[in-house]
């Protein structure tokens, strides 16, 4: 799933609709080091778009961005 | 004091009719409000800050509110404008509203205004303000007449029944590329036959009355004529619907600021042509105190002092005479064709849906039918 890319967290976060994706994530990057990735499975399609725009405006990066079936798993470094 | 949801119907009233100052923050991210952006005559501050600064940059982003100002939020669904609210009003505002069930239900709003009312039979025109579309209810004794339909049928089944009528027929101005059409939808539910000309609707893949250039369909006992009158260009089949002999029910033939673009088919000289053609020979030949009840509005800058979108082909003519004066027909497809810009992609698809041919389910017809439309012939 996530094999070539190392992460120290993995979130599911299917069946949760905005704000609630980007405020457990935002939330979990503040506990962790800079060059730590996490991985956050969302099933919202708003998460399409926020994603990358609140990554942008927190100043962290979105790495890769997979689509899995009908969910989508971003994977995220935090700078 | 705890924030609160308003409708969609609320939000109209607000933007609208002249109803106080109020701030409308989107909290959406910036792509999204860039493709769509509620819009409205009396909305005069509109911000858009999405809700991830509020949770990135709480302080900061609350000093961008105006602390007088009534604060009415939008966003996707209703979720994270709710979120905000909740950050001002914890912040110490005092009068915060969020959307309730978010910006799509603004998007697929209708609101039905009253035209014409006499002893024979009342018009209403039907306002959608996320899309500047506008279709039109008939009532003429028991009878209930749709022109253009939505998709949500819905508010048509509940004016039909609020006025004690039934639906007896549904008119299509033309096969619709800028949203998805309600004709289908409203035919099951009513039983009434749709009608619309074979021009546009050959290939369609349900059972549709092809009218012809002329026809009229006279409700029982009304006394009064609905006229179908070709007026081709903006799509060959395209037709305007004449109801007793004084209002036009225009389609994407005529508008109040502009004319409908011809060049949407891939064929722009061939039907810059058709629609020349219309110019001169049906709509200039028709009596010009005839008011048209056209399909959209370019801007709220049309809409009259009760709120509705009517207007006088006289006055049509003589406001947008760099288009209905152009006297020949090289002229003419030259200026269309100075006009033209692209189309969104996603018309393509809605002609297919709105043939029967396609059917996606209803989140993604949702997402298709989002957006103010694109389908002037001219534009600011």
């Amino acid at each position: 799933m996530n094999d070539e890319i190392k992460t120290v967290k993995s979130f599911d976060l299917t069946g949760l609709s905005c704000p609630m994706p980007i405020v457990k994530v935002s939330k979990a990057m503040k506990e962790l080091n800079p060059g730590d990735i996490i991985d956050a499975l969302t099933s919202d399609p708003g998460a399409l778009t926020d994603f990358p725009a609140w990554a942008k405006t927190s100043g962290n990066d979105i790495v890769d961005t997979r689509p899995e079936g009908e969910n989508t798993r971003f994977f995220i470094k935090k700078s | 004091m705890e924030a609160y949801a308003f409708s969609p119907e609320q939000l109209f009233g607000s933007v609208f009719k002249e109803s106080g100052e109020f701030l409308l923050l989107d909290v959406r991210n910036n792509e999204e409000f860039e493709k769509f952006a509620i819009e409205g005559p009396f909305l005069t501050q509109m911000t858009n800050i999405p809700y991830f600064e509020f949770l990135e940059f709480e302080e900061e982003s609350i000093a961008k509110i105006p602390r007088k100002n009534q604060i009415k939020i939008v966003c996707a669904k209703e979720g994270s404008a709710k979120y905000v609210a909740d950050i001002l009003t914890n912040a110490g505002f005092t009068d915060v509203g969020y959307l309730a069930g978010g910006i799509g239900t603004w998007a697929d709003l209708l609101m039905p205004v009253e035209i014409a009312a006499n002893e024979k039979y009342s018009i209403f025109q039907f306002i959608r303000p996320g899309k500047a579309s506008l279709s039109y209810g008939l009532i003429c004794a028991d009878e209930c007449f749709i022109f253009d339909p939505a998709r949500t049928i819905d508010s048509y089944l509940d004016f039909s029944a609020q006025h004690g009528t039934r639906i007896t027929a549904i008119f299509e101005t033309h096969l619709q590329a800028d949203y998805i059409s309600g004709s289908q939808a409203l035919a099951e539910a009513s039983h009434a036959p749709i009608i619309a000309h074979e021009d546009d609707y050959r290939i369609a893949s349900f059972e549709y009355d092809a009218l012809r250039n002329g026809q009229v369909y006279s409700p029982e006992g009304s006394g009064i004529e609905i006229k179908a009158v070709h007026t081709p260009g903006h799509t060959p089949g395209s037709t305007s619907y004449l109801i007793d002999n004084q209002f036009l029910v225009s389609g994407d033939a005529v508008f109040i600021k502009s004319i409908g673009r011809p060049d949407l088919g891939g064929k722009v000289t061939e039907w810059s042509g058709l629609l020349f053609n219309t110019i001169v020979s049906v709509l200039k030949q028709m009596d010009d105190q005839i008011r048209v009840l056209p399909g959209h509005y370019m801007d709220w800058s049309e809409m009259d002092g009760s709120g509705r979108f009517i207007d006088s082909l006289r006055h049509i003519f003589d406001n947008n005479a760099a288009i209905y004066s152009i006297d020949d027909i090289h002229t003419f497809t030259d200026f269309i064709k100075a006009n033209m810009r692209p189309q969104p992609e996603v018309y393509a698809q809605i002609r297919q849906v709105n043939a029967g041919l396609l059917t996606p389910p209803d989140e993604e017809q949702v997402i298709m039918d989002i957006g103010k439309n694109e389908c002037a012939a001219t534009h600011d």
